[in-house]
């Protein structure tokens, strides 16, 4: 992918999520001034970005809204719904591009209808009569008009004068009649299909046409007060015989925008300006080699007098011809590089790496100090002693190191979550409902691979949220509660673990109806069912297959039920629970770990071999006499705790082949996954540890019940089980 | 064609996309270039390091490109005097007349390619193509 789109890619999501929270806080109070300062600059540093890779649809679209903008800014519109809607609408248009664009590596083609539609709509709410660049076909016109003229002219400008000129005191054709070097004056009605008869006589409803033979820079000048009702054109006029030189025509423009600056009434800064322009002169006639002239520039420059300044510029653009225009040529674009994974890193993360490392060298060096010491015969104990000292030193940098690594990775919930108050309104509008969405511990940390991966997850909670927790507004006020419902979205860490919680004020889950639908469905037996309590009954929102809404809506019933939610957070070594109470509300908890890289382990020696359980699966080790064992069916279980729980064995699920131990009593090892008890009968209970764990990949990449493997100390692969794959 | 150049040019932008443009399209024809994110920056840059040329984008953070310009004019020479280039998106004639009148040099608009960029440092710097 080219460097350029890369970088741009990254730069305009990064615009794009920050103009979405800035639009959507105006909806909340449309006239913060920062905030419409941040939308205006995020669509137009967007725009300028779209230039730099050569998108000139995304361009388009986004000037569009941009000048909008601009009017808020100034205060003249008045931000509304629909023009903010619109403006999230090129968002997500300009989303859709880059994410064509990330797929492709290139800019898309045929970008321009989309674009097209934008500037429509964008124009059409906003009733702007700004004069965007495009609509260049009243030049098309003039020129049609008289082309003799129209070759003479240099500068064509159209006037269009505020309706209310008139009483503004202004006179539109006097100002025009001012004007230097008039060829032509031409007058319309601004909207030529109104019938003569309902003009209002009182407003100024023509435009003017006007072609001159003096440069934009004079008219500018002279029609100053106005110019935001002027469209200026420059044309491109032969060099005149009088005025060619040896000078590109980039090199004369440079040159008159000197003479200008010079010019400048501005009192303050007026030496710097003269030194600024007299240099940038000098340095353009020494590089077009027009020596004299430079020198007569300089010359006039130190003698520090503005006029003879001015004169001398003048008459180096007087000069004699003779070159040649410069040609643009347009080289290769940048050679393409291969598509990387981008993450921004603080600095100071990345400093702390590179003095571990150092201090890491300080250890390595010793090392190699010791072992020349060794060599040279230093006692067994003195080397011993040294080696303890450093293999203490190694263990604290490499712990040190690890963690640093880790903070590289962390992200702040803030990338995830300022994503979502924007489908919460949509979410909500759509079902005709009133909410209040806040945002709590947006600043909390957490592993990239968790910030990235749970914005699905959270979207389904919050969608299930609005459409069955919350009430609506006339039920809301039966049962006394503020018509407007609230969505608290909240992260915050609790030790290890970094806690994601949607908390809605809404009926909470309905336990009666949860209960009759896993009865119907079969999801747990009957009698089972019977005995169980609410809270029990609430988490089998996150059994698989499970739906409560009485009929589909748009926007839960996508099949996608509460069951996706937990399987995500569970990869990710997390556990999502409910916690809800009748007509008080609901908190969706999502317990996550705070970095996914590493994992606490137990280790088990089970059938003769040594595996690895992760911790957070652990829940308790037993020691259950086999008379309590029973076997259903095919397998056995056991009552723990007026639980029934079954009982896996390795040997028989892994395939290694069964040991038929005749101990009077099990060891077993109680796990909960995926809500489910399960226990494992084990040999030996062994140490916990950290590990850093590999996915399983290769030839364990399609064996059942592994999560993944791990070197241990002595060189040993570690396999990691994973209970909830081994239990089904 | 790199060939030895002690032009030392300042982009300010607070786009890191078109710095990198920029500085690219520079470092080839051998310039030293430099970056500030906004006026600020750029002021606490000039005051350290001398500059042949300013790149000056109009909307920045902290401190925009034209209120940069008036302030650097302002000071005493030969830190007043260093040219400067305003790139900008805007295209309004009235935008282009405020950098003017905050010292500007030239105006162009942006998006601005490289190979262009280059020669309009190059004759601003007096530097042969």
């Amino acid at each position: 992918m080219n460097e350029f789109i890369e970088q741009f890619l990254l730069e305009a999501r990064e615009l794009i999520e920050q103009a979405t929270s800035d639009l959507l806080a105006l909806e909340h109070q449309a006239d913060d001034p920062e905030k419409i300062d941040g939308v205006f600059r995020a669509f137009h540093t967007l725009k300028g970005a779209a230039g730099i890779v050569d998108f000139e649809p995304m361009g388009r679209a986004l000037h569009a809204v941009e000048s909008i903008l601009a009017g808020f800014r100034s205060r003249t519109n008045v931000i509304s719904p629909t023009i903010i809607n619109e403006c999230l609408a090129c968002l997500d248009q300009v989303t859709r591009w880059l994410d064509d664009m990330e797929a492709s590596g290139e800019v898309p083609s045929g970008a321009g209808a989309a674009a097209d539609a934008i500037v429509r709509r964008i124009s059409g709410t906003a009733e702007l009569d700004a004069p965007a660049s495009p609509g260049r076909d009243w030049l098309a016109r003039l020129r049609d008009q008289n082309p003799g003229q129209f070759s003479e002219a240099r500068t064509a400008l159209r006037y269009v004068p505020n309706p209310d000129a008139f009483f503004r005191s202004e006179d539109p054709l006097a100002m025009i009649e001012e004007l230097p070097g008039l060829i032509s004056i031409d007058l319309a009605l601004s909207d030529p299909a109104q019938p003569f008869d309902t003009i209002n006589p009182f407003t100024c409803a023509m435009e003017i046409f006007v072609l001159t033979n003096v440069d934009t820079e004079t008219v500018i000048r002279i029609v100053g007060g106005a110019s935001n009702q002027i469209e200026l054109h420059a044309l491109d006029t032969k060099p005149r015989a009088d005025s060619a030189t040896t000078l590109s025509s980039l090199g004369r423009s440079i040159l008159e925008a000197q003479v200008l600056l010079l010019r400048e009434p501005r009192q303050n800064g007026r030496a710097g300006r003269m030194a600024a322009a007299g240099s940038v002169s000098i340095n353009v006639l020494r590089q077009a080699g027009l020596e004299a002239a430079a020198a007569s520039v300089a010359d006039a420059l130190n003698d520090g007098n503005a006029i003879s300044l001015i004169a001398s510029i003048e008459r180096a653009l007087r000069e004699k011809p003779g070159g040649v225009l410069s040609e643009i040529v347009d080289t290769s674009r940048p050679s393409s590089a291969a598509a990387t994974r981008v993450l921004r890193v603080d600095t100071t993360r990345i400093d702390t790496l590179v003095n571990l490392t150092g201090e890491l060298t300080v250890v390595k060096n010793a090392l190699g100090h010791l072992a020349t010491r060794a060599q040279a015969g230093l006692d067994a104990k003195g080397v011993a002693a040294n080696l303890r000292d450093l293999q203490t030193q190694l263990d604290r940098l490499v712990g040190e190191v690890q963690r640093a690594v880790l903070r590289i990775r962390v992200l702040p919930m803030r990338q995830m979550f300022q994503r979502f108050p924007r489908p919460v309104r949509e979410i909500s509008a759509s079902v005709g409902k009133l909410i209040n969405f806040t945002v709590e511990g947006d600043d909390t940390e957490a592993d990239k691979a968790i910030v990235e991966s749970l914005f699905e997850p959270l979207l389904h909670v919050l969608r299930n949220a609005i459409d069955h927790g919350i009430e609506d507004a006339e039920e809301r006020q039966a049962t006394g509660k503020p018509s407007t419902a609230t969505i608290v979205l909240r992260a915050f860490r609790q030790l290890d673990n970094v806690i994601v919680e949607i908390e809605d004020d809404g009926r909470g889950v309905d336990v009666a109806r949860v209960r009759e639908v896993a009865a119907a469905r079969g999801l747990v037996a009957a009698d089972t069912l019977a005995r169980m309590t609410d809270a029990e009954i609430v988490d089998l929102i996150f059994v698989s297959g499970f739906s409560t809404a009485r009929e589909v809506t748009d926007l839960s019933g996508r099949g996608v039920g509460m069951d996706a939610v937990r399987t995500v957070v569970e990869r990710l070594g997390g556990r999502v629970s409910i916690d809800s109470r009748p007509n008080v509300g609901s908190v969706v908890r999502l317990t996550l770990p705070f970095t996914v890289m590493m994992t606490r382990l137990m280790t088990i020696e089970s059938a003769g071999q040594v595996f690895g359980l992760p911790l957070d699966m652990v829940i308790e080790t037993a020691i259950i006499p086999r008379d309590r064992i029973v076997s259903i069916g095919g397998a056995a279980a056991f009552a723990w705790r007026d639980k029934t729980v079954p009982l896996i064995s390795l040997a028989t699920s892994l395939g290694l082949g069964s040991r038929v131990s005749d101990a009077g009593q099990a060891r077993v090892v109680i796990t909960s996954a995926g809500g489910q008890l399960a226990a494992i009968e084990v040999e030996r209970l062994g140490e916990r540890m950290d590990v850093m764990l590999k996915p399983r990949e290769g030839l364990l990449g399609g064996v059942k019940g592994v999560t993944g493997t791990t070197l241990l100390g002595d060189g040993r692969v570690l396999i990691v089980l994973d209970v909830q794959e081994l239990f089904n | 064609m790199t060939v030895a150049n002690p032009k030392h040019v300042l982009i300010i932008d607070d786009a890191a996309l078109v710095r990198a443009y920029y500085r690219q399209a520079l470092e080839r024809a051998g310039y030293h270039v430099d970056e500030a994110l906004n006026g600020l920056e750029a002021m606490e840059k000039v005051l350290l390091h001398s500059f042949d040329l300013l790149i000056v984008d109009v909307n920045m953070p902290q401190m925009d490109g034209v209120t940069f310009l008036l302030t650097l004019r302002d000071k005493e020479l030969p830190l007043s005097a260093i040219p400067a280039l305003v790139t900008s998106t805007e295209a309004g004639q009235q935008d282009i007349a405020a950098a003017r009148a905050a010292g500007a040099n030239y105006y162009v608009v942006k998006p601005l390619k490289q190979e262009a960029l280059t020669e309009l440092v190059g004759m601003l710097c007096g530097v042969a193509a």
